[in-house]
């Protein structure tokens, strides 16, 4: 084939552009460390860099939602840290206050005291985040979520719990309702109460019921929604009768007994005690317990007990049991909202290690797409140096050969 | 035989080796201009003069010069440099293409990413007035930043059709050239010896104009090249030409096709008659690629802002009120009103407009994201429409074309007619080429950020099952407004074991028992499209057992409206999950629903779309580049001028000069001779 000399000359200098270019290339991937600096470079990687870019900025945004409800459940734990201390207080002052050589001043000093706590676990239990929302608020709440009206501290909300979104699913605020106003009532199963006497419509005075205990679970009532009265017809006797909850006047008799002061009387898988003396008329019910008590109605109750004066030892004594085992229940459900916020905080500690280890591979994948291997580039460079550099010789050899080089005279 | 036929002999010997010098300087002259091809003196020895002893030779005579010319390299030359300049020329746009498609960080991508990760601070506090100005900011950005796109598309849109017209008016003029050289080549020819100068002006002005349109040529009889476009549309005929034209598409301004002027005007030539060139390369370029690129863009803008809005519509704000928009597309806000294109030479009165339907407002059967495609409808004149889906500029064959009415809706659009259409007038429809560009953010109050659910559900207080509700889907934002809240889902034990049932009693009363499918939502009965909900629980609730012994109370949750809205964030989760929602591009098509692509997914398509095209582009261009780079050395292999060649022939012609030179001497010397014989 004929060698013409422009065609060389311009294959030559196309060649050198070429090279020169591939040069440039590659030094520009070198200074800026990636393989893919265009989707053109390589499109298949440019979109998986692309995805693990979004899944990394997706775990920096889920962090942030994990921050902040740690910072919540925190702020709850310590919350309800401080209410189970206050409550515990409060235990001690009802404990206190059943000594029976208190009088009614001394009564009403201790009935104080209750009523200070119960104003301090009103405010923690009210307590807010401090930006705007309140730790016990539930789904959504009035603010703030506790309210006293005339029946007593109402929960304005909606129970439950607002959650992060469904990436973390945790929580971002407590049930308050749950918390506060729901603990069972009497021991757990039912509830013993002294139900008056029926026959001098006064309140039960010689005789008190303590919170009683289960015997045999499965014998537990059996009917749904009924509940049970032992009703003395004497000092010595008893008749036992079961009623539906919702209509308590229509009555079932269901056997009788004989009275003797602290010998636990059994009932469909209940045992209870009754000591005193009893008189004639005088009823205690035996219902299922329910999740309804609230710690504020339990300290609202004990202080109005201890306020009254002129009760019987017996009715003290029961009243002493009632709001221990109210305030016992009342402890038992905050400290078990406690664990749960711990719970939460662990859960949070995974979480938070999860996202990390999700940023990590998400960085690692997006490096692995678009990311140039050093070692590799800079041989790369190397070569297409050494090609530059060979072509300028090449060139500057051959550009000397010409045949009127040698015509010349 | 005297000393003159020597002395004439040596003349013409000094004659033709003069001349070989004179072509050999000329080629040496012309070796770096373009198009030039070597030229060569032709020589043959004069007829013999007889005698009796036999022929004398009478020397030289020069025949002609001739130019190194291969037609078919020439051709094949041009051919391939029409080629190369197509390939290249897309490929060049292309690359300006994929600027606008950045990735990482810079990127459309991780703009909307950010959009939607910022609903998570809204989430985490609903009350936050600065989450939700974050959200709307991002929203704002990117808004702009399809905005940007759009109008960096616009504006490359903008340069091709710039480009073409500058390429149509060099085409006129290289075809004026020829024809002008046509006629000097005919002239020429009546001199007897080929105009080697003019051959070589005429192939170059015919490579150059390869450069922009594939051209053939068909020699004729008197020496003159006639010119055709690659399709056969004649460009130069004789001394005659056609000029071409840059018209603007009849259907959008801002395009240009081709067009040719003829005795009645300009009419538009069918892009199938350009085969390859410049132009082609720019034509397609604008045909497909850039309509595929806005269309996918807008697309990915539709599939984010409908959804938004919709999401945004389920919710309630932080006044208590259900959502509004978001974004809007274009200056007024509600379901995006797009104005079909009607061609420029329609008679009808006809005119036909879409409204893009956001999923909800469609029936089950029609429910479809919008397809990144434009559509083009053609009127019968009787009232009929008939509807084509277009492919780079010509119907797609997947999909039939059918006939549409006035209200129908397809690929989710509903189609407005209005007007009278006469028979023939065409419509384009362009659902989503402008999505992108007029994509607005509707809101500027942060408080108008739907967070909330219009529904809230609790959980029975002593419900005892792991059962949780893992999602309360709500189909409107009234559904909190229905009048038969609160309602309690319950669950039933069975004779089936392992079976639950469950009913909803709200204030009209309990319903049927019916089955509950696991992990499936669960409808609330005798609701409409307009205040129904779905709950699904996750895990297994306690169902009631009235014969079991004790009886067992079953669990319960109570859907009922949400009277705090304030610090609710579950319509915000929902706007989070978006990020997750296969909203772009899902298609119903034979009677199922095919899910479309995330957010992410989708754009990460569309930049490795734009990627393999870039790609692909530059393989075609640097493959034709190479091949014209071969055509072009083998022409020049024949045609070119070498120096050192044309160094040894300027030596022997030298040489030849000097013998020649030398025989004048011997003549003179003999015929001083014989003058000296005769004094």
């Amino acid at each position: 084939m004929r060698i013409t000399t422009a065609s060389s000359y311009a294959t030559t200098i196309d060649n050198l552009q070429l090279r020169q270019q591939g040069l440039s290339d590659a030094q520009a991937r070198l200074s800026s460390g990636k393989r893919v600096l265009r989707a053109s470079d390589d499109p298949a990687a440019a979109a998986r860099a692309e995805r693990a870019l979004a899944a990394e900025s997706r775990s920096d945004a889920s962090k942030r939602s994990v921050d902040v409800s740690k910072v919540l459940i925190g702020q709850t734990e310590s919350a309800l840290s401080d209410a189970n201390e206050l409550l515990s207080q409060a235990r001690e002052a009802l404990v206190a206050s059943g000594n029976a050589s208190y009088s009614d001043a001394e009564r009403a000093i201790q009935a104080n005291k209750l009523q200070g706590l119960r104003d301090q676990l009103f405010q923690v239990a009210n307590r807010s985040d401090g930006a705007g929302s309140y730790l016990f608020g539930g789904q959504g709440s009035n603010q703030p979520p506790f309210v006293d009206t005339p029946g007593g501290v109402s929960f304005r909300g909606i129970p439950g719990q607002t959650l992060t979104d469904a990436d973390t699913s945790l929580p971002l605020s407590s049930d308050g309702q749950a918390a506060w106003l729901s603990s069972r009532t009497g021991n757990g199963v039912f509830v013993t109460r002294a139900a008056g006497n029926n026959v001098t419509n006064q309140p039960v005075r010689g005789v008190w019921i303590d919170s009683g205990s289960v015997n045999d679970p499965s014998q537990l009532f059996p009917v749904a929604d009924t509940g049970y009265r032992i009703r003395f017809t004497s000092a010595t006797d008893y008749t036992v009768e079961s009623f539906p909850l919702a209509t308590p006047n229509v009555v079932t008799a269901e056997g009788t007994g004989t009275f003797s002061s602290g010998r636990a009387i059994d009932l469909h898988g209940t045992s209870v005690n009754i000591s005193g003396a009893p008189a004639a008329g005088d009823q205690f019910e035996i219902t299922p317990s329910t999740p309804t008590l609230s710690v504020f109605a339990v300290l609202d109750q004990a202080v109005a007990n201890l306020k009254q004066t002129g009760l019987t030892g017996s009715q003290r004594a029961q009243g002493t049991s009632d709001a221990l085992r109210n305030v016992d229940a009342s402890l038992g459900t905050l400290s078990a909202a406690r664990s749960a916020a711990g719970d939460v905080l662990n859960r949070i500690d995974g979480v938070t290690d999860r996202l990390s280890a999700e940023k990590l591979d998400a960085q690692t994948q997006r490096s692995n797409a678009e990311d140039l291997d050093m070692v590799q580039a800079l041989s790369d460079f190397q070569i297409k140096q050494n090609g530059y550099d060979a072509a300028l010789k090449s060139y500057s050899a051959i550009q000397k050969l010409s045949l009127f080089q040698y015509v010349n005279p | 035989m005297g000393t003159g036929a020597l002395s004439s002999l040596g003349t013409r010997a000094l004659g033709a080796a003069f001349a070989q010098l004179q072509t050999t300087g000329n080629n040496i002259a012309n070796v770096n201009t373009r198009g030039y091809s070597r030229q060569e003196v032709e020589l043959s020895a004069s007829n013999g003069q007889f005698t009796g002893s036999g022929f004398f030779g009478r020397g030289v005579d020069v025949t002609t010069v001739t130019r190194a010319h291969d037609d078919f390299l020439t051709q094949q030359a041009a051919l391939a440099r029409s080629q190369a300049s197509a390939d290249s020329t897309r490929s060049d746009q292309l690359t300006q293409l994929e600027k606008i498609f950045g990735v990482g960080e810079a990127g459309l991508g991780h703009t909307a990413t950010q959009f939607f990760n910022a609903f998570t601070d809204v989430s985490s506090k609903p009350q936050d007035q600065t989450a939700r100005q974050v959200v709307l900011s991002r929203a704002n950005d990117l808004a702009s930043r399809f905005n940007a796109a759009a109008r960096q598309i616009d504006t490359l849109q903008a340069g091709v059709t710039q480009q073409i017209r500058v390429s149509v008016s060099s085409v006129n003029s290289l075809t004026e050239q020829i024809a002008a050289l046509n006629q000097r080549i005919v002239d020429a020819r009546g001199l007897g010896q080929p105009p080697n100068d003019l051959l070589d002006k005429r192939d170059t002005a015919i490579n150059d104009l390869s450069q922009y349109v594939q051209v053939s040529t068909v020699p004729a009889e008197d020496g003159s090249l006639s010119v055709f476009l690659g399709g056969g549309q004649s460009l130069v005929v004789g001394a005659k030409t056609t000029k071409l034209a840059a018209m603007t598409d009849p259907y959008d301004a801002t395009r240009a096709v081709i067009g040719v002027i003829g005795q009645n005007g300009t009419r538009q030539l069918p892009d199938s008659l350009l085969t390859s060139g410049s132009i082609y390369g720019l034509l397609r370029f604008q045909n497909s690629d850039l309509t595929d690129a806005r269309n996918q863009l807008g697309q990915l803008a539709l599939g984010i802002g409908q959804q938004v809005n919709e999401q945004q519509s389920l919710g309630l704000d932080l006044l208590g009120q259900p959502g509004a928009a978001i974004f809007r597309f274009g200056d007024v806000s509600g379901a995006p009103l797009v104005a079909g294109r009607s061609l420029a030479n329609n008679t009808g009165s006809g005119s036909i407009s879409l409204t893009l339907r956001s999923p909800s407002a469609l029936t089950a059967a029609q429910v479809s994201s919008v397809h990144a495609s434009d559509y083009e409808v053609l009127a019968d004149g009787a009232g009929g429409f008939q509807l084509y889906r277009l492919n780079g500029g010509v119907p797609d064959p997947a999909f039939a074309p059918r006939a549409v009415a006035n209200g129908d809706i397809v690929d989710g659009f509903q189609i407005n007619i209005s007007g009278t259409a006469a028979t023939g007038d065409r419509f384009l429809l362009q659902p989503a080429g402008s999505a992108a560009r007029d994509l607005r953010l509707d809101m500027t109050n942060p408080k108008l950020l739907a967070a909330a659910s219009p529904l809230s559900v609790t959980t029975g207080s002593s419900n005892k099952g792991t059962g949780s509700v893992l999602k309360l889907a709500v189909d409107s934002v009234t559904a909190g407004s229905h009048p038969n809240l609160p309602a309690t889902l319950r669950f039933q034990v069975t004779a089936t074991p392992g079976q639950y049932t469950y009913t909803w009693t709200d204030a009209s009363g309990t319903s049927t028992p019916a089955t509950w499918q696991p992990g499936q939502p669960i409808d609330y009965p005798g609701s409409t499209a307009s205040n129904g909900f779905q709950l699904t629980i996750t895990g297994v609730p306690v169902a009631a057992d009235p014969s079991a012994s004790p009886a067992v109370v079953g669990d319960s949750f109570t859907v009922g409206r949400n009277t705090y809205p304030m610090s609710d964030n579950r319509n915000a989760n929902g706007l989070l999950a978006l990020r997750d929602a296969a909203l772009v591009g899902a298609v119903w098509s034979g009677g199922s629903l095919e899910p479309g692509a995330s957010v992410t997914d989708a754009y990460a398509n569309v930049i490795a779309n734009v990627g393999v095209r870039v790609q692909s582009a530059k393989a075609a261009s640097d493959l034709s580049t190479s091949v014209f780079d071969q055509a072009s050395k083998d022409l020049a292999s024949k045609s070119g001028v070498n120096l050192d060649e044309e160094a040894a022939r300027l030596i022997q012609y030298q040489q030849s000069y000097q013998a020649a030179a030398k025989m004048l001497q011997v003549a003179q010397s003999i015929f001083d001779s014989l003058l000296q014989l005769s004094r």
